[in-house]
């Protein structure tokens, strides 16, 4: 089933994409009970009573955290460009399907286009990215 | 005990994709989910979403509460929809 975006999930999935790119520059605090709301979909009470602080203070935390993301995306745009990529990638990838070439040709091309694709994600790699272990 | 339904992030750097999963409120970030019910991608344009209705309504009839994100997504699937007719049933 295909779906429109909206609300609290378009939301969640523009921060947690922003997290992605500038999680290293947030504060531990930050980068933690963002973790807790934007990947693990905790509600403002869970994480309230997990850190014994109240419900205002989880809520100021990731307002400000937020806005931080925002704040460096504005000033560096790696998720613009990010997406512009994939989309270009995409295109690419739907044109090399549809032209008629050898299938060994076809293959190379995909090839390219996969490191394309995951050229940032690789790039990334020793970084710190133990949440994604815990969720092997 | 309350139970929750939740998104769980998945998936690589830059290339979220995540589950619906049903949870014991109480559980640990990382702990066990009790039942996956489905699952959310929102990198394919556009977005695909794949929900177990009928796991998904037992769940909500047995008074699980869902996130305000999974709410959106199960109102979007027309799950929440059927689930109040079912409500109104009785």
């Amino acid at each position: 089933m295909e779906i429109e975006q909206s609300d609290a999930l378009a939301r969640t999935t523009r921060v947690n994409l922003l997290f992605d790119f500038y999680e290293n520059l947030l504060t531990e605090k930050q980068r933690t009970i963002l973790a807790y709301y934007y990947h693990d979909d905790f509600s403002l009470g869970e994480i309230a009573s997990e850190f014994g602080i109240s419900r205002q203070a989880v809520y100021d935390n990731i307002k400000r955290a937020e806005g931080a993301l925002e704040n460096y995306e504005d000033k560096l745009l790696l998720l613009e460009k990010h997406e512009r990529l994939m989309e270009a990638a995409n295109l690419l990838e739907r044109g090399v399907e549809e032209i008629v070439m050898k299938e060994s040709d076809r293959n190379k091309l995909m090839a390219v286009i996969a490191r394309l694709k995951t050229a940032e994600q690789t790039a990334r790699e020793g970084g710190d990215d133990s949440w994604q272990h815990s969720r092997a | 005990m309350a139970v929750r339904i939740r998104l769980k992030r998945m998936g690589a750097h830059k290339a979220p994709f995540y589950r619906v999963v049903v949870s014991d409120s109480r559980s640990p970030r990382d702990g066990r989910f009790i039942e996956e019910i489905g699952t959310y991608n929102p990198v394919t344009v556009p977005a695909q979403v794949s929900i177990d209705e009928e796991k998904a309504l037992k769940w909500l009839q047995t008074g699980a509460q869902a996130s305000d994100t999974v709410r959106n997504l199960l109102s979007k699937a027309g799950v929440l929809k059927k689930f109040h007719e079912l409500k109104q049933q009785k």
